[in-house]
Order: structure tokens, then sequence, then C-alpha cells
């Protein structure tokens, strides 16, 4: 019963904040975003106003007074230096590279600001776990990168991420919460299997079968734009031949599968594991490998682009593929 | 043990600075030994930030701090007290140095700094301290500061240091103008509970005795002891006695007061605020009555000053049985007091009952056995009092010598002065004058203060030294009462007739001891000026700020036409948006201003002078190519024109941050090659 309302008032808290902060690309921080409270050092110093406060009345002495009101008053400026520390700033999610499960995720932030403000001491925290300090030393713009480890496979979402500021006196914090639709690829956590692929001859008929390459020329074909200039036939272009480019072929004796059958009796993510293992062993070599997954299969090549396929296919099967790039 | 967290470099840095302003501070009071332990503290903290050390372990901590209670006890017999109690607060400061785990432990450092530099003001109120009080806090800040800003991973440039006493300055200045509002609006209650008072200075000026016989030198010290404020005109020199004690008890050496014991009329303080005791119906006073505000400087003595016969009008002080003003506690800094005053009086004018009349004729039996014989002889001869203390007086005028250092004396105090060395003060001549007085059964009585003061020329007070201190004598003639009678004034009317440092202005042995004294040159016009003119800003601050509290009603009900609460309210907070208005303003300006419109301002300025010269730039004529065209037509120019373009370039499009002065001293350089010729 408990649980429930507990539920239910998560749920209420979501909603209004959705409301209140609404997810954007690019978030401007105006009033209507920032809040400000004091801090436990703030309250503290409370105490030390009150205690001074005692002391001047208790003395009847009027330097003393003076002196807390001093203090009283910097506590309120305190708040426009605190406030004006973060109101103004824009802030968008930036580039993200795709990590592993049981990694850091580095989240990617570009902060900007109109002007060269001097806004010191800025830091985005996420649930209490990440944070990362920031300054503007009268810079327009500054990108941080945020590690918020990964859970799980798949799109990771983190949701809001805090961006605070306690600058100048730490009195007091402005703080907004920040929904900027953030999103990292997770690729499986890799782990290094016992057995190596199993290879298949290239070819059923034995003859060689060639993949796209750049040793053996294979053959010639109607140029398509777009294409490198450097692979143009330019003697042919010369004999007025029409402009053609050239292929050339690289000779490879077996392919290597990825598959998803490789692994009898592992669950899911153990064989997703095992292939993301075997994927990163056999990048920057020679092979070409494809993958078979249920109702996946991917031709066999090689190459930074395959590879980032390969591991892409891993990481959202059997997942919903919404949120892509 | 190694710290979890390592303080930031400039936090450091700041922090022992906030150290030595502390110590600075409060060099005054500070026994020896804590100069050793702030060093063994500071150095340890070094070391540790430097990795050298580690952390002191418990048992070290727990042996300084003991250590430290071991060298109060030693410096001051006691832990209790105000003095004592600061150095605990100062050495528990320096040891707090010493545990910085957390960044909340390097807070309590700078709390702590805060509060101990604030203290300060226990003991000196003067305007210098408050400029360096405020000038610590400031340091204090930048600490605070340094906690809260962004530390670079690599080491910083040399400016970083800079940047937290910046951050504070500005912060500090923009908080004054808030502070001064809260200060004026502010209420302020009365002292809650009883606290020490700073111990070291004894009492200040007035003595509540007065032994005549012993070794005296007198006019050695130059403070001011009060000033006055008139509400009408100043009374003339001769009415200025200002009443401070009254002794009426002598043991043959000593004259003293008499205790509340010695009154059987009621209770012998008549509190401002509360209903008249029944012996205030014996006082008839006459006449217009004189209104005035007196500041006084710190006296750690309880007596207030006014002329006879007061009335008090603030709170905490009362008339006492014998008309003079007490205050309910010693004066531990300057305050102030309104008195209503009537010259025209008549004391205990329906006569003295006899217990009055036993105590002021009561004289020690076997002293001055000459002196109670002649005045004997005298009354029977004299055909009235008024004569008797006529002939009394022509005795000292005859025959003796006002001087500011005279011969120390015996037993016969009185008996030695009246018939052998003649040479004396105020109090050689009130004290014998009372004594012959009561030798011959007149009831009489000593009454100590300040006689006379200086008009301050332009301002309109009175400024009274502690060198204006008097003492004179008071008899009881029926159906007149009490009456002044200044024997001083029989021998030097000049004393009274003109203030005492005109009088001595010439007189070596005046303020002999005091070389560096502004009043000892008074005589050299420039210097009185200046120290008048100081002395007037003492003043303003004496009233202003350090006894604010007894201006700010009639300031509020001035400035506010009624003062209560909803007025107050709404004053303090216009008041306030308006003292927060400029850092508002600050704020949002540096928020929305970008640099680029600076610098293509400073462009513009830049085309503007170019033009003037009969250069003008072509429109779609980028800064570069303009420089150049520029430097082709003009090679005389041609060094300012392009560094100032390509720093422009460079700044507006390129990676160097934004340098506003360096360009405007380029524009400077400039304008020089120019020519001023607008």
């Amino acid at each position: 019963m408990e649980k429930s309302s507990h539920g239910r008032f998560n749920q209420l808290y979501q909603r209004w904040m959705d409301w209140r902060l609404p997810a954007r690309d690019r978030i401007v921080l105006r009033n209507r975003r920032l809040f400000i409270f004091p801090t436990r050092a703030g309250f503290v110093f409370f105490g030390l106003l009150i205690l001074l406060w005692l002391v001047a009345t208790n003395f009847e002495n009027n330097l003393i007074f003076g002196l807390t009101f001093l203090l009283a008053a910097i506590f309120v400026v305190a708040i426009f230096h605190t406030f004006f520390n973060l109101s103004g700033l824009s802030i968008e999610a930036g580039y993200t590279p795709p990590c592993f499960c049981g990694s850091l995720a580095e989240f990617g932030f570009v902060l900007s600001q109109r002007g060269r403000r001097y806004r010191d001491n800025i830091r985005l925290v996420y649930q209490g776990e990440s944070n990362i300090s920031l300054a503007l030393p009268g810079v327009e713009r500054v990108e941080v990168s945020l590690a918020i480890p990964a859970p799980a496979r798949g799109w990771f979402k983190p949701g809001r991420v805090t961006l605070e500021t306690r600058y100048p006196l730490g009195l007091l914090r402005a703080w907004t919460i920040l929904d900027l639709n953030l999103q990292a690829l997770v690729y499986p956590r890799p782990i290094k299997a016992s057995v190596w692929p199993q290879g298949s001859r290239a070819g059923a008929d034995g003859n060689m079968e060639l993949v796209d390459g750049r040793e053996d020329f294979r053959s010639l074909e109607k140029y398509r734009p777009g294409e490198a200039l450097g692979r143009i036939a330019w003697k042919h272009y010369a004999r007025e031949q029409g402009l053609h480019t050239k292929h050339y072929a690289d000779p490879v004796d077996e392919y290597l599968w990825l598959d998803w059958e490789a692994f009898p009796g592992l669950d899911t993510e153990m064989r997703l594991s095992r292939l993301c293992g075997w994927c990163l062993e056999l990048t920057g070599g020679q092979a070409l490998y494809g993958l078979r997954l249920p109702g996946i299969e991917i031709a066999p090549a090689r190459g930074e682009a395959h590879k980032n396929r390969v591991l892409k296919e891993l990481a959202l099967f059997g997942l919903s593929k919404e949120g892509g790039d | 043990m190694q710290p979890s967290w390592q303080t930031p470099r400039t936090a450091l840095w700041w922090m022992l600075v906030s150290v030595c302003v502390v110590l600075a501070l409060h060099h005054g009071h500070l026994p020896p030994w804590l100069l050793v332990l702030a060093l063994v503290s500071v150095g340890w903290q070094v070391q540790i930030y430097r990795g050298a050390w580690r952390l002191p372990r418990t048992l070290i901590k727990a042996l300084l701090g003991l250590s430290c209670m071991g060298g109060v006890i030693l410096s001051y017999g006691r832990l209790t007290g105000l003095e004592p109690m600061v150095v605990l607060l100062i050495s528990g400061f320096l040891l707090k140095l010493l545990e910085i785990h957390h960044r909340r432990d390097a807070l309590v450092v700078v709390y702590l700094a805060y509060f101990i530099v604030a203290i300060q003001c226990l003991f000196d109120q003067g305007m210098l301290t408050a400029l360096n009080v405020i000038a610590g806090m400031c340091v204090v800040t930048a600490a605070l500061v340094a906690l809260f800003q962004y530390h670079e991973p690599s080491r910083g440039k040399p400016g970083v240091y800079w940047r937290p006493l910046r951050s504070s300055l500005l912060i500090t200045l923009q908080a004054i103008p808030l502070m001064v509002v809260l200060f004026v609006v502010m209420p302020r209650i009365g002292a809650l509970w009883a606290v020490p008072k700073p111990a070291d200075s004894g009492t200040i000026g007035m003595s509540d005795s007065m032994s005549p016989g012993d070794f005296t030198d007198l006019g050695a010290d130059t403070k001011v002891a009060f000033r006055v404020e008139f509400e009408g005109e100043i009374p003339p020199q001769p009415a200025l006695y200002w009443r401070g004690l009254v002794f009426s008890q002598f043991d043959g050496r000593t004259w003293s007061q008499t205790g509340p014991w010695g009154y059987r009329d009621g209770a012998t303080m008549q509190w401002y605020g509360e209903p008249a005791e029944p012996w205030d119906e014996q006082i008839s006073r006459r006449g217009e009555p004189l209104d005035y505000r007196v500041t006084m400087e710190a006296s750690n003595s309880p007596w207030l000053f006014a002329l006879s016969t007061p009335l008090p009008q603030s709170r905490g002080a009362a008339l006492t049985r014998d008309f003079r003003l007490f205050y309910k506690h010693p004066i531990g800094s300057e305050m102030q007091y309104r008195v209503r005053s009537w010259l025209d009086y008549q004391l205990e004018a329906g006569g003295l009952t006899r217990w009055r009349q036993k105590m002021e004729l009561a004289l020690p039996d076997g002293f001055n056995p000459r002196t109670r014989q002649v005045a004997e002889q005298w009354f029977r001869e004299a055909p009235d009092t008024d004569a008797f203390i006529k002939r009394v007086l022509q005795l000292y005028n005859d025959s003796f010598v006002y001087t500011l250092k005279p011969p120390a004396l015996g037993k016969h105090t009185v008996d030695e002065f009246l018939w052998q060395s003649q040479r004396g003060f105020c109090e050689h001549f009130a004290s014998s004058f009372v004594f012959f007085m009561r030798a011959a059964g007149v009831p009489a009585r000593v009454v100590v203060g300040y006689q006379g003061g200086e008009r301050h020329p332009s301002e309109n007070y009175l400024l009274v030294h502690q060198y204006d201190a008097h003492a004179w004598a008071e008899v009881w003639l029926p159906d007149r009462g009490w009456v002044r009678v200044d024997p001083t004034a029989a021998v030097a009317p000049e004393r009274i007739e003109m203030s005492f440092a005109d009088l001595f202005a010439e007189n070596e042995d005046f303020l002999s001891e005091s070389l560096l004294a502004l009043e000892r040159y008074r005589h050299i016009d420039w210097v009185n000026r200046l120290r008048l003119r100081l002395d007037s800003l003492e003043y303003t601050w004496a009233k202003w700020v350090l006894g604010y509290e007894n201006v700010q009603g009639d300031f509020l009900l001035r400035l506010l036409g009624r003062i209560d609460p909803l007025r107050i309210g709404l004053f303090l907070l216009l008041a306030g948006l308006i003292a927060l208005t400029p850092v508002a303003v600050m704020m949002l300006r540096g928020r929305e201003k970008s640099h680029r419109d600076e610098l293509d301002k400073l462009f513009i300025s830049f085309c503007r002078r170019m033009a003037s010269a009969g250069l003008s730039r072509r429109s779609g004529e980028g800064a570069r190519d303009f420089a150049r065209r520029v430097a082709l037509e003009r090679p005389d120019l041609a060094g300012e024109v392009v560094a100032f373009a390509s720093a422009y370039e460079q700044q507006r499009y390129g990676v160097e941050s934004f340098d506003p002065a360096g360009l405007r001293g380029g524009l400077r350089r400039l304008q020089k090659r120019l020519g001023w010729r607008i």
C-alpha cells in the first residue's frame, strides 16, 4: 500500500517536473528554471550572525552590530552572485560516444553564454554519484563530459542531471534540473569467449571469394556521383570511353561468422557478451566477419563502420530501437 | 592520517593570511606563547600541504589543547573573563588548522576567523580599528571565496591568488549600502545578560576617592573625558561645574563617598522613568532648564557628569541622593546620555536632619589639630558664616600658590598644606577648605568632577578633557541649602575663567610627560586646527556610530515622521531595494553585454578617429585591409594602426582573450600620434 502511494507520488513528481522543467535539446537558464536556497554552510552562517548579534547586544557595541549587518548584507549580495553565476547560461547535450556495459558513459555537454561573464565553479551532478566541476573563465563556450556508469546494454537514458553552483561563498546553492534527452548507446559487456568463431570456406564452390579491397583489380564500372576521384579510370576517360571507376578486390579464404548459435545453453546476455568480445578481437585484423542473430544477418565485412554496425545490432538486440541517432 | 580532502592552494594561502590578520588585529592582548603556537600550526599546515607531514594524531592535539589551557592560566591566572576567553578562542582557531579533513573543517576555520576578527571591536572602537576590522573581514571573505572557486587541475597563473580577494572586495563593497540601511533601521534592545568587560584598562579619569597628601602629578592626561552638545548656547565657563562624585567621608588622609547605607530616607538612586523618591522634594528647581547631550568616553566607572542640579533623561541613568548622576554599570565603551539641568537651584534648603548634620560634619580624631583650633577661633570671631567663609578664602588668596607639582604631605595633610607648604592644586584646596568648615561646625563636603571645557570653534560642542578634572567644596547654609564654594578660584581665578589648557599652555609642567600629544602644541595655530578637526571627526564617529542607539529614535522620527512597525518595515524594504539596485544592475549588465559589442564599439571609435584624420574606412573594407591602406597612405601611423587592427581582429575572431584595456591603450597611442585635434 505504502509502496503504491510512494509510486503515485513519484509519478506526480515526474509529471510536475515535466511541466516545470520540460525537456529541451538546448536549455537557456532563466529565472523560471533556476532554484536557489541556502546550503547547510549558509545556515551555519546564520548561526554566526545570531551569535555576533548577541555579542553586539550584550556588549552594547555598535561596531559589532555594524559588522553583523555587513555579514548579513554579504549574504544577501551573495544571493545575486550565486544566482547570476548560472543565470543566462545555455546548455546543450554534446557528443556522447558509445560505451560498453559496465564502463562509464561519457555524456558530453556544451555550456555557452552570450558575452564573457566570468562564471566560476559550476557542477554537473548526476544523482549524487557522478559529478564534474567546470568554470567559464571569461570564455563563451566550454565542453565537458560527465561520466555515468552504464547499467545495461541498449539505449541508456540517464534522464535528468543537476547543474548547480555554490560560488562565491558557499552560503547558497543555485541549481536547475536539466532534461536534455540524454542518451548513450551501450554495447554489451564484452566477454572473451573460450572458443574461436566458426569459419566457413569462402564460397561453396571452392572459388576464392573476393571482397571489396585494394589489392587485385576486379572490374571497371560506370562512375556514380560521389565516388572517389582517385578511382576514376582517367585513361578510359581520355579515350572518350566515358567516366568509369576502377574496382579492386582482396582475396579472402574464409568468412568468420559471429553466430548466435555458437553458444548453446547460454542466455541472451551471455551470448551477446561473447559475440561482442569476438567482434572486438577481430577488429583491426584482416578477417572478414559477419553477424548472425535470430532474424538478423549482417554480411561479412571489416572496418570501423562495420564494427559499429555489428556492435549496435548487439546492443539493441531484442530491445526497442527507438531513440536512434 | 592523511587528509581525505586537500585544501586548494589559493584557499590555504588566504587562510594563512587570515591567521596573520587575526593575530595582527589582536596583537595588543595576546600572550607571547600564542605566537609560537601560531608558527607551529601554520608551519605544520604548510608541511601537510606539501605532503611532507601528516595531520597530528589525537594525542598530540590533546596535548596542544591542554598546553594552551595551561598557557592561559599561566598568563591570566584564570580561564574566565574576556581576555582569557578570547585567547582560548584564538588558540582553538589555530589548532583547528591542524584538523582539516574536509571542506567543512576549513569552513569552521573561516567562520571562526570572522568571529574573532569582529570580537576585536570589544577592545577598541576607534575609527582606525573599524577600518582594520573591515579590511580583515575582506581577507577572511577572500579565504571563503577561495574555498568555493574552481581550481584548475594544473597550477594556475599567479593571478589566481588575487582573484578571491577581488571577488571579496567587490562583494563587500556591494554589501556596504545594505549594511548602512540595516544599521540605521534595525532596533537595538538593551543587554540581555551581564557580560565580562575588557579588564586590562583600569579606571580612567575619576577615581572614587581622593587623597590630596599623596604624591600627585596632574596634567598629564590629554584624553577626552566627554563631549557635550547643548541644545542652546553653551553657558559661560565659570558656570560649567560638571558634578561627578561627592565625598563626605574623611579618614584623615582620604576622602571617599558615603555608601548607600549612609542615607536613611529611601533608595539612594532615582532611576530615569521611575517614580520620584521622597528626598526629591528637597530639590527646588527654578528657572529655565538647560538640555544637553553628553557623549562619554569609556571610563570603566559608572559616574556620569552633569551641571547642577541635574535630572537624567536617558534610560539606565539615575539621580543619586547626593544629587549627581549614576549609570547602571561601568562605562566600558563610548555611550551617550541626555540631561536636563537647572542652574538655579536649592538643595536640602529645608534643613538637614540630625543624622545628615552628623554625616556632613564628621572629622576623624587626631588629625590636623592646628586647623581645628584656628577654625573654631575664626568662627567665633566672625559675625556670620558668610564672613567666616570669606576670611578663609582670603587666606588662600593672600599667600597660596597654585601648582601642578605640589610637594607630598605627611600625616596632618591639612595642617601641613594650610600653614607650611601652601602650594597645591584643586584637591588640596577643596580638602583643606572642607576640613576647615567642618572643624568650625559648618556642614561641608567635597565634590569632584570636571570644570570648564574647550569650545569647539566650528562645531557647536564642548570638549572636556581629563586634565579638566577638578575638585571643589559645597557648604550647607541654613535656608540656602548646599552652596558651591570653589577655593581654587580664590587662589587662581583664571583657572575658572579660562579653560585649563589655555591657562597652562605655556607652563612647562603641563603635559610634560606626553611630548607627542597634539595638546602640547596647541599654541601653534595649524596644529591646533588639526587637533580640533580630528576631534570633531572623532565626535561624529562617537555620536553617529558608537552611540547610535541614543540618536536612533530622533533620527528615525525625523526621517519617517512617525515610528511604527509598518513604516519601519516599509522603509527597510524600500531602502534595502535601493541599496541592492547597483548590485542587480551590475549583474544584469554583465549578463547581457557581449564583449563583441564592446569590441565593435572600440573599433567604431577607432574608425571615427581615423576619419577625423581624413582616412575614412570604405564600406565593406575589413579591419586588416583598412589598416594596410592607411599604412600605405600614412606610414607615420602604420605601427599603431596595424597593431590596433590586428589586436582587434585577434580578439574579435581569433583565439586571443578579450582585453579592452589593451585596445584602449592602442587607441590612446594612436590619438597621440594624430595629435589632439578633433
